[in-house]
């Protein structure tokens, strides 16, 4: 008796996640604001803190606030789909498909990181329009080069976060209670160097804290981050990326089968 | 021929009472123990450090970093008082109790008040930790001399927040979600409110608007308190913030009518 096989293709399910999270955000564009509120108003409050401190805290306020708002998207968009998707009922049909729920993450991530971007977008604008005008970045090309590519070490994080979402039930906990723990650990708004020593490796357990870093020393002449400089940070993003996608298609592996093999997912 | 049924009312303490005791567990479930702890004890902690190096990076002596632990020890408030009340109305529409509320007989203001009974503890609670954070961490001086005054300050800057978050659910009911109105006024007062820099800062039609905002007047209250100024300088302070709770409360009140009304007249109200 011949079986039926499964087909598959992993790209198109990706496409889907993205293409669906593109129609749910067109369909309701008003959940960039909530996501938005919080950088903006922190972009402004850091402005008027940082005014008269010198020219290059422009781009202090500026990239921590971007940072910031990234980070939300990243964090709230990886968790709050996951918990919908458990709310809904839709979770537990959707780890059982024959694709790996790995390409289904990716598609909402890569969206949550497109997104964070506009979001990022918003708070440069913003924050120009109040200061009367753009701040003064040496090497433009350079910066938006390396901006993208922070945004991938966001995705990196964005997946394992979504690997982790799936087992626990206090995604919207960490999301909401986490919140400025995380700006505070990877250094959105200062050099994480201010930080005490000893919770350095925490922070640098965090791909998003290397390409800050190394933004930072792109970007403000005389920045005083890491002692390894630019090209260490660079050189850190990049090795701590790398893990983070490596170990990610093996987490989402076990979290998979564990989930499967407990049958309790519908449950929060 | 028979006679018609009276409608039954329970008194305004039962009302009161019942929400109080009920709203944790319905409206307001989204509030579990562990989003309670968190808010009350990991928030204020993570907003201070934060703002502190911010201030430090800025620049900012020990004097700057105290003024903002201090301002945010109290801001935090609002996450409990202000976006958590102000989604209550969001969970009437979701749980789908909005209608059964709405052509219910009991007394409003009883209704409301009691709901915001456990955010007002739960901001107090806030408070206290926020400023024993402060002083443990930033050295902010609290002598045991001001505690009445601050207990006064706190206690009366917690109801004029609660007060304004109902006014909010009440402008929320209008709403299709709350989350959006929940989020500006849950930051905007680190802006306006005179949280990290006094309000004489700002441009004044930024001022005038956070003259508007409840907690400007509680924190002022709150700093004044520490700061062991006299009873007559707080009292005007104090004035001021119950002025604010009684017109959040009131408005709150008066609001809620006039979409119940509507939302009675065209029956469309509560979805969302």
């Amino acid at each position: 008796m011949a079986t039926a096989t499964v087909q598959y293709s992993r790209a198109r399910s990706t496409y889907a996640a993205l293409r669906l999270s593109v129609l749910q955000f067109l369909a309701d564009p008003q959940w960039l604001v909530p996501s938005m509120i919080a950088p903006v108003v922190f972009a402004l409050v850091s402005f008027e803190l940082f005014r008269g401190a010198g020219p290059y805290f422009l781009t202090y306020a500026i990239l921590g606030a971007g940072m910031m708002s990234m980070w939300g998207q990243t964090l709230y968009g990886s968790g709050w789909a996951t918990g919908m998707d458990r709310e809904f009922g839709t979770l537990e049909p959707t780890i059982q498909a024959p694709t790996p729920y790995l390409y289904v993450v990716v598609g909402r991530v890569l969206w949550n990181v497109i997104s964070g971007l506009i979001g990022g977008g918003i708070v440069y604008v913003v924050i120009v329009i109040v200061a009367g005008g753009p701040p003064a970045v040496p090497n433009p090309v350079g910066f938006a080069l390396l901006f993208v590519f922070v945004m991938v070490t966001l995705a990196s994080v964005g997946v394992i976060f979504a690997a982790f979402y799936v087992y626990t039930r206090y995604a919207g906990f960490i999301q909401n209670i986490g919140e400025f723990a995380f700006y505070i650990g990877t250094g959105c708004m200062f050099p994480v160097v201010l930080l005490p020593f000893v919770t350095n490796p925490v922070s640098l357990a965090f791909p998003p804290t290397w390409g800050l870093d190394a933004l930072r020393y792109l970007s403000i002449p005389g920045y005083q981050g890491f002692g390894w400089g630019f090209w260490g940070d660079l050189a850190g993003a990049v090795a701590t990326t790398v893990v983070y996608l490596s170990v990610a298609g093996l987490v989402f592996q076990r979290v998979e089968r564990h989930v499967l093999e407990e049958g309790n997912l519908s449950e929060y | 021929m028979a006679t018609p049924l009276l409608a039954y009312r329970p008194s305004f303490w039962q009302t009161f009472w019942t929400n109080a005791v009920m709203a944790p567990r319905t409206s307001l479930g989204f509030m579990r123990v562990d989003f309670v702890l968190g808010t009350i004890f990991i928030v204020p902690l993570t907003q201070m450090v934060f703002f502190a190096f911010v201030v430090q990076l800025g620049g900012g002596g020990a004097s700057e970093i105290a003024y903002t632990a201090v301002g945010n020890a109290v801001a935090t408030v609002t996450y409990s008082s202000v976006f958590s009340v102000c989604q209550t109305t969001d969970s009437e529409k979701q749980q789908g109790t909005m209608e059964h509320l709405l052509v219910s007989p009991a007394n409003r203001f009883a209704l409301y008040f009691g709901r915001g009974l456990i955010p007002i503890l739960i901001s107090l609670a806030t408070v206290a930790v926020g400023l024993t954070y402060a002083a443990l961490i930033y050295g902010v001086s609290i002598p045991l001399a001001v505690f009445p005054t601050l207990i006064v300050s706190i206690v009366l800057t917690a109801f004029a927040m609660v007060g304004f978050g109902l006014l909010l659910g009440g402008v929320a009911l209008y709403l299709r979600t709350s989350i959006i109105l929940g989020n500006i006024f849950l930051f905007v007062g680190l802006l306006l409110s005179g949280v990290n820099f006094p309000l004489s800062s700002l441009p004044v039609p930024l001022q005038w608007a956070g003259d508007a905002l409840p907690l400007t007047w509680g924190l002022a209250a709150i700093r004044a308190a520490v700061a062991g100024e006299s009873l007559g300088s707080i009292a005007v302070l104090w004035g001021a913030v119950g002025i604010a709770a009684v017109a959040s409360f009131g408005a709150a009140v008066g609001l809620w009518k006039v979409f119940e009304r509507r939302a009675l007249s065209t029956g469309s109200i509560a979805r969302f």
